[in-house]
């Protein structure tokens, strides 16, 4: 699979964002070495929407109950209640689990797709020119400097809307570096592996093409450096600052290879069907989460985007109607499939999701880190990528959030209600991304566009949210 | 005017700078003639216990070294820049100015940490070279344009990938969706293409991938003729982009089965130089890249080892700049001519984003691109070619629902979309049921109602650039606007009205489907009806066909072109326009005025005078929920006045305060104009942009100003939408800064700011100053004296020809000579 290879590696290249010059890892923060341990952030996003309905207790009091159907601002410790039933796969964590609702994002494209807009709080579309700004999981990733940045998993849709790349292959993803920089995503787990992994790749072929790109990058830095030698001024800097940023992948590079016996011990050693190209869609978020991991725990990366299924996707592997090819615009609709009826057919996803959830907080739990383990310096938010519904119109964005004990934020073991749209005191996707930038050290007033229907002061955190 | 007549401040201060006392870092003193001048007109408010901004004066010499240097440097900024001491306090004399500053710049030299020069190379820098002195002719320093790289802009990127691949015609419309052009310009109003760029990380990683890409592109179809690959085992199946042929050069190793000769490498390696960096390489490049591709050769075998290669030549920093440095013996000023290729590159990027076409390239090989005159017999050549260039305005902007329409030199225009700042309306998010929805935000697939209004704006533009004579008074200034241009339209509505002719008399409301079998050839053709549509929601019908004529023709009206129940139909905004809505569309109600279309256009509008009246432009310059007269005021100040404004301080936290009970105007005055920090800079832009606020943020006239707040709401618009009190709407202004006593003074409104601004120097000067930005790629110094007034000259003996500007400029010594 040569294209693949040569395919890959572009997406790799371009994956390492910002990890340059004066950005560069701060490898001392790797969770199997020295020094404080980074937090970790995993963005794990689902097409279709979310509807607000299905997040609420199903213990809450018939006063808290009404001032939910009514969406009045209120909050209850979740420690007195029962998660909704889908949820139960983190009922063994509920003491980390946070669910916000409330927060609207009408600022963002909403509807059948949303492009990079519930990560940047912007109008998104197909094309690179209206990505605004990097993504919220790009400037987490400033904060928290890793070898490889960030890394974007996804189960691409394979017809309409979001990027459009081969199901198993890399394409642009849902997340953005800079203004009009799209991120890649890896669409399949296999090629995430021979991916993120090459450095420690056993495939000879494999190996060669790893240290040709070295060398290639190499003679690129040597002749860039010559050329600016003879160079004064701006001039010089036109040159040298390309030739230090060829030395600074070189560097990664190089810390990467230092790496190599951490990196080889966590490879994700993936069954087989986990690397087939005609896996059924849960297998391949099984697989996606397992690189996650791996990602994570070997320290190559912090931040993760995770778009965990996206409207355009054909969904197969459903728990009941496993044969079944489930398009998801006709769910949004409300068809059923083989007389499973469409809101199920959600809930089944929905509960393989905090299957998911579970897997990934287990597993971090499992790993020891300073006094105590990997999950107390991480962050999840599951939400949706284009709002509270097949059709939506961002009124309501949805959030499932698991925090770590270290995470700087006042979270865990609660659910809230913000305030509705147009009332006193609510909140946007904006206050909630800037709550976590500025808990997490950057002092940003306000992350993200602002909806002008609203009336107000639209800046700043959700003051309710910060520790 | 010793701050400006030099080419660089730091030229400049090094010259006074021999004159004074050196200082080494550990033994910092004063100089006592600076000492003097920072005491007479500095330290009273910059002291102890004064400390006016937070900055303190009297204690330099107790400073770490890092906090002096940055204090310097603001100082000299301020010094340069006459900012400082503020107008209404004692001014030093130009000779106190020049030796604090020479004073300043020779610390600051010292360690090298001088700043001000690399700043005044930023766009915002553009006007403080003084504009009465840049025009004024006392100037005669000869011109040049330093020796330097120019970061390609994103069209020449694109251009240059396409160029690599070597496509032509048609197949060099090719979508390159593995490609992510690593450039992007600012998209602030103004000119943005500087070559002030650099290279960066952000810069690599994308051409990292990119490289990759292209060079496994540039070779697939000779792999899959070897059967490395299959012919569609394509890693994304949905991008299967790859030339039709293989240079021969690349073929030949791919197909061989053993390790290629030297030779073969040599020429592979000579095409890829061709293909990319459009030359040979030379001996020492010849050499390193055989011995890079030999041992990838050896190490992956022919393809991979070729692509290797392939891929570093991509890498090359060269690829991604345009380099302008001169050639042969300077003459007496120390300035070397543009080489000939230099001079057909920056001819062919001046007038479009390729590379030049074969003439250019010819001329120069010939050596016929070494004079003045060989560059005047090109440029003039290209300027009157009417199909090199051709294309669309802005391919970006054409969607399913808007198609950029085509002119001769796009780039001509994109110098205005540029100056004038209107393309950013698509930017603007507004709450569209302040619009009664007749408004629709730029969204998937659309840019929505702003993206037809810049189109509209774009065509006022092309209009009078194709007529070029008095292009920016007829720009600034027309009555005439483009709203629903449709190609054909008047001999749409001619037809129309025949067919509404013939059939009005007929059984049409009673008998559709009898009329319709009596004419079904002609109601077909025209109008793509079928009897069957009668039963159907949607489609053409005779009936409403007729129906709507009745409403139109029948009413003295004309119909648009396009029916308002067609599908995709989006031509609701008339009412940006101040026009009714067209009947049948959304916003439509019965009793309410009728929109009779123009199909004549560009046609009058009434309440409205040029671009800056525009829709596009007004909602470009406005905020999300309300106008933004500081922003328009300022461009009126800095574009067209050739002024100044300060930044924002980052303590002001500019925010115009609610108050629902007052206009837009009476809040913004309260907060400004009455304490002197705020109306030092307010004073420069709030009398200039007021007048702007006879439009509301959609850009419609108004008179009245809806004060909107819930307790303000009056009533409901189409029953949905809310209505609010209002006050009226005071238009009044001042100008300020013509420089012409007969034009400057207090205005009654936009229109009347519009015309006297039209008629100064003033304005024609500044357009030229931003002109000469976008052709140089540069601010103007002082030694482009001479470029400008003769770019000035070219404009008015030419009856206000913009080409003859362009001429002019790029037969200029700041065009054709470096140093």
């Amino acid at each position: 699979m040569n294209n693949r290879r040569e395919f890959i590696r572009n997406a790799f290249l371009a994956m390492g964002g910002l990890s340059l010059p004066g950005m560069m890892p701060r490898l001392s923060a790797n969770p199997l070495g020295g020094g404080k341990a980074p937090m970790r952030f995993i963005f794990m996003h689902r097409g279709n929407g979310l509807f607000p309905k299905v997040m609420v207790p199903p213990s809450l009091t018939p006063e808290q109950k009404a001032m939910e159907d009514k969406k009045l601002p209120f909050e209850v410790d979740l420690d007195a209640h029962t998660l909704p039933e889908w949820m139960g796969p983190l009922a063994e964590h509920k003491k980390n689990l946070t669910i916000l609702q409330g927060l609207s994002g009408k600022m963002c494209t909403v509807g059948h797709h949303g492009w990079c807009s519930a990560l940047g709080v912007y109008k998104a579309n197909e094309r690179n020119s209206s990505i605004k700004w990097a993504t919220v999981d790009f400037e987490l990733a400033k904060l928290f400097p890793s070898p490889l940045e960030h890394i974007e998993l996804a189960c691409f849709p394979t017809g309409g809307g979001n990027p459009r790349g081969g199901l198993n292959g890399i394409a642009k993803g849902f997340s953005a570096r800079g203004p009009q920089q799209p991120n890649y995503a890896f669409g399949g787990p296999g090629i995430a592996v021979d991916e993120i992994f090459k450095s420690v790749s056993t495939d000879k072929n494999e190996q060669v093409r790893y240290q040709l790109q070295r060398k290639v990058l190499e003679f690129a830095a040597g002749t860039e450096t010559e050329l600016a030698r003879h160079l004064k001024g701006i001039e010089n800097r036109k040159v040298s600052n390309y030739a230090d940023s060829i030395e600074g992948i070189r560097e990664r590079n190089r810390k990467i290879d230092m790496m190599t016996d951490c990196v080889r011990q966590h490879v994700p050693k993936l069954e087989s069907k986990y690397l087939s190209n005609d896996m059924d869609t849960f297998t391949r978020q099984v697989g996606h989460t397992e690189v996650l991991l791996s990602s994570l725990i070997s320290g190559l990366t912090n931040v993760v985007a995770f778009t965990v299924d996206e409207l355009g996707h054909d969904y197969t592997g459903i728990t009941g109607i496993e044969g079944e090819k489930v398009n998801m615009h006709d769910i949004g609709h409300g068809k059923p499939v083989k007389d499973v009826a469409a809101e199920e057919v959600r809930r089944r996803t929905e509960v393989h999701h905090m299957e998911l959830m579970n897997r990934i907080v287990t597993r971090l739990k499992s790993v020891p880190e300073g006094n105590g383990t990997m999950f107390d310096n991480t962050m999840i938010c599951y939400f949706p990528s284009s709002g509270e519904t097949h059709h939506a119109h961002g009124f309501e964005f949805p959030f499932l959030i698991m925090a770590g004990d270290n995470t700087p934020m006042n979270l865990g073991s609660r659910y809230i209600r913000l305030p509705y749209w147009g009332t006193e005191g609510h909140k946007t996707l904006g206050n909630f991304y800037t709550s976590i930038l500025n808990a997490h050290g950057n002092p940003i007033k306000h992350y993200g566009d602002f909806d002008p229907a609203l009336k107000g002061d639209q800046t700043g955190p959700i003051k309710e949210l910060l520790a | 005017m010793p701050f400006t007549r030099t080419f660089s401040p730091l030229l400049h201060y090094a010259t006074i700078a021999l004159a004074l006392p050196a200082y080494s870092a550990e033994e910092f003193k004063i100089n006592p003639e600076a000492a003097e001048i920072l005491s007479n007109y500095c330290t009273d408010c910059h002291e102890d216990g004064t400390e006016k901004g937070d900055i303190r004066l009297d204690n330099l010499e107790e400073l770490p070294l890092q906090a002096r240097l940055d204090l310097m440097n603001r100082a000299l900024e301020q010094v340069y820049l006459k900012q400082m001491p503020p107008k209404k306090k004692d001014q030093p004399s130009a000779e106190e100015r020049e030796a604090l500053g020479g004073w300043l710049w020779e610390v600051l030299h010292s360690h090298n940490a001088y700043k001000l020069e690399d700043k005044l190379r930023y766009p915002s820098y553009g006007n403080y070279v003084d504009h009465n002195e840049l025009f004024s002719g006392k100037n005669k320093q000869p011109a040049f344009t330093p020796a330097r790289r120019w970061l390609v802009r994103p069209q020449i990127f694109d251009s240059r990938v396409r160029d690599v691949f070597g496509l032509q015609g048609h197949d060099r419309n090719a979508q390159l969706n593995g490609i992510t052009n690593p450039f992007s310009l600012p998209d602030a109003s103004g000119v943005r293409d500087y070559d002030i760029g650099s290279l960066d990380g952000g810069t690599l990683l994308v051409m990292l991938t990119n490289a990759e890409y292209i060079s496994e592109r540039q070779i697939r179809p000779a792999r899959v003729k070897n059967g490395e690959i299959g012919a569609n085992d394509f890693p994304d199946p949905k991008d299967k982009f790859m030339p039709r042929t293989v240079p021969a050069e690349f073929e030949s190793i791919i197909l061989k089965k053993s390790p290629p000769s030297d030779d073969a490498m040599q020429a592979a390696i000579s095409r890829q130089f061709q293909n990319v960096l459009r030359r040979e390489p030379n001996e020492t490049e010849m050499v390193k890249y055989l011995g890079l591709t030999r041992e990838a050769i050896l190490a992956a075998g022919n393809s991979e080892g070729l692509r290797q290669m392939l891929t570093t030549v991509l890498l090359e920093s060269e690829f991604l700049y345009r380099l302008e440095f001169g050639t042969g013996e300077p003459d007496e000023h120390g300035r070397k001519m543009l080489a000939p290729r230099e001079a057909a590159y920056a001819i062919a990027y001046a007038m479009g984003d390729d590379a030049p076409d074969a003439k250019l390239m010819e001329a120069a090989a010939s050596g016929n691109l070494a004079t003045r005159e060989d560059i005047r017999r090109e440029v003039t050549r290209l300027l009157q070619d009417t199909t090199q260039f051709r294309g669309s305005v802005d391919n970006y902007l054409t969607t399913g629902k808007v198609k950029s329409h085509e002119v001769s030199h796009p780039r001509i225009i994109r110098f205005f979309r540029e100056f004038f700042g209107y393309p950013n309306a698509t930017k603007v998010f507004k709450d569209v049921d302040r619009a009664y929805r007749q408004y629709q935000n730029a969204d998937r697939g659309t840019f929505g109602t702003p993206g037809s209004l810049v189109n509209e704006a774009d065509k006022i533009v092309s209009y009078y650039v194709d007529q070029d004579k008095n292009v920016f008074e007829n720009i600034l200034t027309t009555d005439k606007f483009f709203v629903f241009d449709m190609p054909d339209a008047e001999k749409k509505v001619k037809k129309w009205r025949e067919i509404w002719e013939l059939l009005k008399d007929t059984e049409w409301k009673t008998n559709p489907e009898k009329v319709f079998l009596q004419h079904e050839e002609l109601l077909k053709k025209e109008f793509q009806i079928s009897i069957e549509n009668e039963k159907k929601r949607h489609g053409t019908t005779l009936t409403k066909v007729m129906s709507h004529f009745e409403a139109h023709f029948g009413k003295g009206l004309r119909p648009f072109v396009v029916f308002p129940w067609a599908h995709g139909y989006h031509h609701n905004y008339s009412p940006m326009y101040n026009l009714p809505p067209v009947m049948g569309s959304w916003g439509f109600e019965e009793g309410s005025p009728h929109f009779s279309y123009e199909p004549v256009q560009p046609f009058k509008l009434e309440n409205r005078k040029g671009i800056l009246t525009h829709p596009a432009w007004l909602i470009a310059h406005s905020l999300n929920t309300e106008t933004d007269p500081v922003r328009r005021g300022r461009f009126v100040q800095e574009k067209l006045l050739a002024g100044r404004v300060p930044d924002v301080p980052i303590t002001v936290d500019a925010v115009v305060p609610e108050d629902h009970t007052k206009t837009h105007r009476q809040r913004l005055d309260k907060v400004t104009m009455h304490q002197q920090e705020c109306w030092k800079c307010h004073e420069y832009m709030n009398p200039l942009g007021l007048p702007f606020e006879m439009y509301d943020d959609f850009g419609r006239f108004r008179t009245e100003e809806s004060i909107e707040a819930p307790e303000n709401v009056v009533g409901k618009h189409l029953k949905h939408f809310n209505l609010y009190k209002t006050l009226p709407v005071d238009p009044s202004g001042e100008l300020r800064g013509t420089g012409d006593p007969k034009l400057d003074g207090e205005v009654k409104d936009a229109l009347d700011l519009i015309d006297r601004i039209a008629k100064s120097d003033r304005a024609r000067q500044s357009i030229i100053r931003h002109a000469f930005r976008f052709y140089m790629g540069r601010n103007e110094t002082m030694s482009d004296s001479q470029t400008l007034i003769d770019a000035d000259n070219a404009y008015m003996q030419s009856g206000g020809s913009f080409k003859s500007v362009i001429l002019s400029l790029l037969t200029s010594d700041s065009f054709i000579y470096r140093k």
